[in-house]
């Protein structure tokens, strides 16, 4: 078609009017200036839009900063609960170990103690027993009355049994002319010489000889031969200790028998004469008294 | 090794027996006994202790002269002196420290007390 109308199209362009050629250039013109114009405005768009993809990029990695650094204080806060968790475990640990220690302590002082009092025991009675000397055994038990109880007057009483009365055979704290023989059975003391039942008071009050804060009688296989009565404590005394009724009782059951130990001793030449005729006393059963169980 | 020594000046058996016993309970302390101050003066003869325990009351030579003794002789003037006194005794004890002595004990004696003062004196922890 086109081929056909070559002639006829020269024809038109010559013959084309001016205004309608510059309509044409006018429109390609405004045309070519609008692409212009579009492609600016393309490029400005696509400007803007990479600046900001650069800041979107910019806040995601502040954000993935952020997300991080929010990740390391959740550790951080978990740690410290952790921490404050072993904190109060071991201030538990502690409390109980204070407490531990408290309590041994405390079974320290006891065990202190405890040893104190059976040294004190093991003392009283390996000198009362050591001397076969009836001075020495009287002066054991003073010491064991004064030093070791802490009486601060005394008096210690042996039956005579003939003259029916309680004899002082030593004291301490006391005048000599208050220290008299009691009669047997008569009054606190001599009561205790006969029924060999002790007294104790719980109070050291206005104790005397006539009103003693203890009387102990001193048995020997059950048997009462003397008593000692304690008529006042020490000063910094001021109540009784668990040894001390132990101390009353080693005395009540040993003093009587290191007496007459020492006193049969005295009046042997040595301790070979004293030990004659055991064999035989071994071999024959005492008269006066049932033989002890088991034999 | 005993790296103390101790001398117990005590007329007693039994007392001297009890801190004997007491004084057993600390670690390196040699302990010598005396049953009275004459006797004390001659185990102080010729050798050192690093302290003295003494009672006060006791026959020949008591616990006062003792002191007195330790205090002019120049080689124990400095020895350091617990003196057993009982608490009515209170005379006795002031003229003891007077003479000299670091120290006093009371009776009834309890060991825990007699292994205090001794670990004080001799700076024992």
């Amino acid at each position: 078609m086109m081929q056909e109308n070559d002639s006829g199209r020269d024809e038109r362009a010559s013959d084309a009017p001016v205004d309608l050629t510059k309509e044409r250039e006018q429109f390609v013109r405004t045309f070519l200036r609008k692409g212009v114009e579009l492609t600016e405005e393309l490029l400005s768009e696509s400007a803007d839009l990479r600046k900001e993809v650069a800041r979107l990029e910019r806040d995601n990695a502040r954000l993935r900063a952020q997300v991080k650094s929010d990740n390391a204080i959740r550790d951080l806060i978990e740690t410290i609960e952790e921490l404050e968790r072993e904190k109060r475990s071991l201030l538990d640990r502690s409390s109980e170990l204070e407490a531990s220690q408290r309590e041994d302590e405390g079974r320290y002082t006891r065990i202190e103690a405890e040893l104190n009092d059976l040294a004190n025991l093991y003392i009283a009675s390996y000198q009362l027993h050591a001397s076969l000397s009836v001075r020495r055994v009287v002066r054991h038990l003073r010491d064991t009355i004064g030093q070791l109880v802490g009486a601060e007057a005394f008096a210690i009483y042996v039956n005579d049994r003939e003259r029916k009365l309680a004899v002082p055979i030593g004291f301490e704290g006391l005048e000599a002319d208050a220290v008299r023989p009691v009669g047997i059975g008569e009054g606190i003391i001599g009561e205790a010489c006969i029924t060999g039942i002790e007294r104790i008071r719980d109070d050291f009050a206005d104790g005397t000889l006539q009103d003693p804060v203890a009387v102990i009688p001193l048995l020997v296989e059950g048997r009462p031969i003397g008593a000692i009565a304690v008529a006042s404590m020490l000063e910094q005394k001021s109540e009784w200790a668990s040894v001390d009724r132990e101390l009353f009782k080693l005395l009540g059951a040993h003093a009587g028998t290191a007496l007459i130990a020492a006193n049969l001793y005295a009046s042997m030449s040595g301790p070979e004469a004293a030990l004659e005729g055991l064999f035989d006393n071994l071999l024959r059963r005492p008269s006066h008294n049932p033989p002890p169980e088991g034999e | 090794m005993a790296e103390y020594s101790c001398l117990v000046v005590e007329d007693s058996p039994m007392m001297r027996q009890l801190l004997v016993f007491a004084l057993a309970r600390i670690k390196k302390l040699q302990v010598t006994e005396a049953e009275d101050g004459v006797d004390g003066l001659r185990k102080l003869s010729g050798n050192k202790f690093d302290l003295v325990i003494t009672d006060i009351n006791m026959p020949i030579m008591d616990g006062l002269k003792l002191v007195k003794r330790i205090r002019s002789d120049e080689n124990h003037k400095d020895v350091p002196i617990i003196i057993i006194t009982t608490e009515g005794s209170s005379e006795d004890r002031a003229r003891a420290m007077a003479l000299g002595a670091n120290a006093y004990i009371t009776k009834p004696i309890q060991a825990p007390q007699v292994i205090a003062q001794v670990k004080e004196l001799l700076k024992l922890e």
